[in-house]
C-alpha cells in the first residue's frame, strides 16, 4: 500500500498532474471564498474543462476543488462575517469576532492550519479504510447492495431539513428520473411516449448541473435586492501576518479537540449526502460541549475555529471513502466526480480500488497534496481572494451559466443535454422554492438504476423475497434503514410538539 | 378544508405517479425474466403516490392559516428577475444551434448582465460588451483549441 501511495505521490508531483491539481485547488479556494458560490457550483464550473483531460488529471483537479473549497469559505467567514460556503458557517461564530478584535491573521491562519491538519488526518483515514471497506463490499450479493442503497436513500431522506415526506418525495423523483429511457435489463423503452428526446433517458450530468447551478444562481439573483449582511465598512482591517509556529502550536496543544472534531467530520462525510455544512456545525457543538469554557464560544475562541475547520476538511476524506469503496456519492460534489468518472468509462464501486489502483492511489495522493497547495495559495493570496470574493453577480452568473451549457453539451456533443439542463434547471429552482431538499433527489437519480438492477438480479437468482431480510448483512442494513426512518419521524414529531408548546397561541 | 401549496404539490405528485403507474401496466413482460420492466417502476410510483397523499394530508392537518412558518413564503425582492433570466437562457439555448456558440454567447451575456444589474454609465456598458465578447471568445478558444471540446456550429452562420 505504501509503495503504491509513494508512486502515486511521485506521479501527482509531475507537472502534468500537479498543474491541474493546483488550478483546481485555486479554483476551489476562490469558489469557496465567494459567498453564494458553493463547492458544488465550483466543481460544476470545472467539469467541462476536465472532459479534454485524462481521468487522473480531471479527478486531481476536482479533488483540488473539493479541498480548496472546503477551506476557502473561512476567508470571508473570518474577515467579512459571511461564510463563503455552508461548510464555514460555524467558523464565522468565532473567526469573525477574533478578527474584529484585532487578530485577523490569527483567525484566518488558525482556520487554514486546522483545515490542513483535519484534512490530512482525514486523508490517513481515506488511505487506510477505503481498501478494507471495498473488500467487505466485494462480499456483497445483489440483496446486500439493494439494501445498502435503500439505507443510503433512507438516511438522506430522513436527515433532510424540514419535512421528511418532502425528503422521501424528492428521493422518489430522483428514482423516477432514472427510469426514463430503456430499462436496464431488457432494453425495453419505458415512459418515452414515442419521443426520440426521451428514448435515451435523462443524462445524469446535465440533470445534476441544471438542478444545482440554476437553483443556486436564481436564488442569488432573487436575493440581489436584499440588503447585504455585511457592508464594506464592516470589513476587518489589519494585517494577516502571523507567527505560523505559534498558530500551529495553538492547534497542536489541543490534540483531543483536533482529533475528536476531525473524527466527527470524517463520520459525517462517510454518511451519504449530509455534507460539510452539518460537519462543521456538529463539530462546533461537540467542541463547545467538551470545552471547560463553553461561555467563550461565539466570542472569538480558537477552539471554535479549529473545530469547524478541521471537521469540514476531514469531511472531504470521509466522502471520498464512501464513493471509492461503495460507489455511493457522499454529497453533490462527489456526485459530479462520479459523473466525470462515468464519462471517462470508469466504473466506481468496490472493484474500483483493485481494478484501477493507479487511479485510486492517484486520488489519495491528489487529496494529500492538495492540502499543502491550499496552504500555499492562502499564504500568497488570501487578501486577493477577499477582493475576488466581492465580484458582482452580474459578471459571475453569465460566465457560470455559459460553462454549465458547455458542460451539458459536451457530455454527448448534442443539444439534447442542453435541453435537459434547462428543463431540470426549472425543476431544481421550483423544488428549492417549494422547500424540497435536493440531496435525496440526486442520490435517487444516481442509485436508481443500481437499485433496480440489484433488485432484479436478486429475484432472478432466487425469487424468495424473504432473503432480503434473512440474509444477515442485507437484513441488518434494512433494519438500520428502518431505524433511521423511525428515528427521524420521531425527531420531526418531537420538534413539531416543542414548537407547538413554545409558540404563543395568538 | 384549506389546501396550501404543499397540499397542491402532494396532489400533483400523486396524480403524476398514478398516471405513470397506469402507463407502466402496458409495458411488455420479458419471456426470460420473472419480472418485467414495469415491476420496479410500479413499486416506486406506488410509494411516490402514497407520499404525495401523505404530504396532502399533512398540509391539510397543519391548518396552514395558523402555521405560517413552513407555508406561504413571501417572494424575495428580486423574484421578478427569475422568469426573465430563465427566458434569456431559453432564448440562448434556442439560438445556439442557429447562430453558433460564439455569436449566441455574446448575445446571451449581453442580455443577461443588464437583466441582473442595469448598467447606468457608458463605462458600465463598455464593461458589459467587453465581458460578453471575452466570455465567448476565451471559452471558445480554451475548449475548442486546448480541451478538444467541439462547441455548437450555427446552421445559419456556419461558425
Amino acid at each position: 500500500m505504501l509503495e503504491l501511495l509513494g508512486n502515486a505521490l511521485l506521479t501527482i508531483m509531475q507537472w502534468k498532474y500537479l498543474l491541474p491539481l493546483f488550478l483546481g485547488t485555486l479554483m476551489g479556494v476562490i469558489g469557496g471564498a465567494i459567498p453564494g458560490v458553493t463547492i458544488t457550483l465550483t466543481i460544476i464550473i470545472l467539469l467541462p474543462f476536465t472532459f479534454g483531460l485524462d481521468p487522473l488529471q480531471g479527478l486531481a483537479a476536482m479533488t483540488g476543488v473539493y479541498v480548496g473549497g472546503s477551506a476557502g469559505g473561512l476567508i470571508t467567514a473570518s474577515l467579512l462575517g459571511i461564510p463563503g460556503t455552508p461548510s464555514a458557517i460555524a467558523t464565522t461564530f468565532d473567526g469573525f469576532p477574533m478578527a474584529r478584535a484585532g487578530e485577523p491573521g490569527r483567525a484566518v491562519w488558525l482556520g487554514i492550519w486546522a483545515s490542513c491538519f483535519g484534512g490530512l488526518i482525514g486523508g490517513l483515514f481515506l488511505v487506510l479504510v477505503t481498501g478494507p471497506l471495498a473488500a467487505i463490499a466485494l462480499q456483497f450479493g445483489p440483496w446486500e447492495y439493494f439494501s445498502l442503497f435503500i439505507l443510503a436513500l433512507a438516511m438522506v431522506a430522513g436527515l433532510a431539513e424540514g419535512s421528511m415526506t418532502k425528503g422521501l418525495i424528492s428521493a422518489g423523483i430522483g428514482l423516477l428520473i432514472a427510469m426514463f429511457g430503456n430499462d436496464p435489463v431488457g432494453g425495453i423503452p419505458r415512459f418515452t411516449f414515442g419521443s426520440d428526446f426521451l428514448s435515451g433517458g435523462f443524462p445524469f450530468l446535465p440533470v445534476l448541473i441544471g438542478i444545482f447551478a440554476f437553483s443556486q444562481i436564481m436564488t442569488d439573483v432573487e436575493n440581489l435586492s436584499r440588503p447585504k449582511a455585511a457592508r464594506a465598512s464592516d470589513q476587518v482591517k489589519g494585517s494577516l501576518r502571523v507567527s505560523h509556529l505559534k498558530v500551529i502550536g495553538e492547534i497542536i496543544s489541543r490534540p483531543f479537540l483536533l482529533l475528536w472534531t476531525t473524527i466527527v467530520g470524517i463520520a459525517i462525510g462517510v454518511l451519504p449526502a449530509i455534507g460539510g455544512s452539518a460537519a462543521n456545525m456538529l463539530a462546533y457543538d461537540q467542541a463547545k460541549k467538551f470545552s471547560p469554557h463553553p461561555e467563550r464560544f461565539g466570542k472569538g475562541t480558537p477552539e471554535g475555529i479549529i473545530a469547524s475547520e478541521s471537521a469540514n476538511n476531514a469531511n472531504v476524506g470521509g466522502s471520498l471513502v464512501t464513493i471509492m469503496a461503495f460507489g455511493i456519492p457522499g454529497d453533490a460534489v462527489t456526485a459530479v466526480m462520479l459523473g466525470a468518472m462515468t464519462i471517462h468509462g470508469i466504473q466506481s464501486g468496490p472493484l474500483f480500488v483493485s481494478q484501477n489502483a493507479e487511479l485510486a492511489y492517484g486520488i489519495y495522493a491528489a487529496y494529500i497534496l492538495a492540502h499543502p497547495l491550499m496552504v500555499l495559495i492562502m499564504a500568497v493570496a488570501a487578501v486577493i481572494m477577499l477582493r475576488i470574493s466581492q465580484v458582482k453577480l452580474s459578471i459571475l452568473a453569465p460566465v457560470v451559466l455559459v460553462l454549465c451549457v458547455i458542460g451539458a453539451y459536451a457530455v454527448n456533443n448534442t443539444m439534447n443535454g442542453v435541453y435537459v439542463l434547462l428543463i431540470f434547471g426549472v425543476v431544481g429552482y421550483a423544488l428549492v422554492r417549494t422547500r424540497f431538499p435536493l440531496a435525496p433527489l440526486i442520490l435517487g437519480l444516481i442509485l436508481g438504476e443500481q437499485i433496480e438492477l440489484n433488485l432484479i438480479r436478486a429475484i432472478m437468482t432466487d425469487d424468495n423475497l424473504w432473503l432480503f431480510i434473512t440474509r444477515p448483512i442485507s437484513g441488518g442494513l434494512l433494519l438500520v434503514a428502518l431505524v433511521s426512518v423511525v428515528l427521524s419521524i420521531w425527531q420531526h414529531v418531537r420538534h413539531a410538539r416543542r414548537t407547538a408548546t413554545v409558540e404563543p397561541d395568538f | 378544508m384549506r389546501v396550501g401549496r404543499d397540499g397542491v404539490i402532494g396532489l400533483i405528485v400523486t396524480a403524476l405517479s398514478l398516471g405513470l403507474l397506469v402507463q407502466s401496466l402496458s409495458l411488455p413482460q420479458l419471456p426470460l425474466t420473472p419480472i418485467g420492466p414495469g415491476f420496479y417502476p410500479r413499486i416506486v410510483l406506488g410509494l411516490l403516490a402514497l407520499a404525495g397523499v401523505v404530504l396532502f394530508i399533512q398540509d391539510v392537518m397543519a391548518n396552514r392559516a395558523e402555521s405560517s412558518t413552513d407555508g406561504e413564503v413571501q417572494s424575495p425582492p428580486g423574484f421578478w428577475r427569475v422568469p426573465l433570466l430563465f427566458g434569456i437562457v431559453a432564448a440562448y439555448i434556442f439560438l445556439l444551434p442557429i447562430l453558433g456558440y460564439r455569436l449566441a454567447t455574446i448575445l446571451f451575456v449581453l442580455a443577461l448582465m443588464p437583466a441582473i444589474e442595469w448598467p447606468t454609465t457608458i463605462r458600465a456598458w463598455a464593461t458589459v460588451i467587453a465581458i460578453s465578447v471575452a466570455t465567448s471568445l476565451v471559452s471558445h478558444l480554451a475548449f475548442e483549441r486546448y480541451l478538444l471540446v467541439l462547441l455548437p456550429r450555427g446552421s445559419l452562420t456556419g461558425w
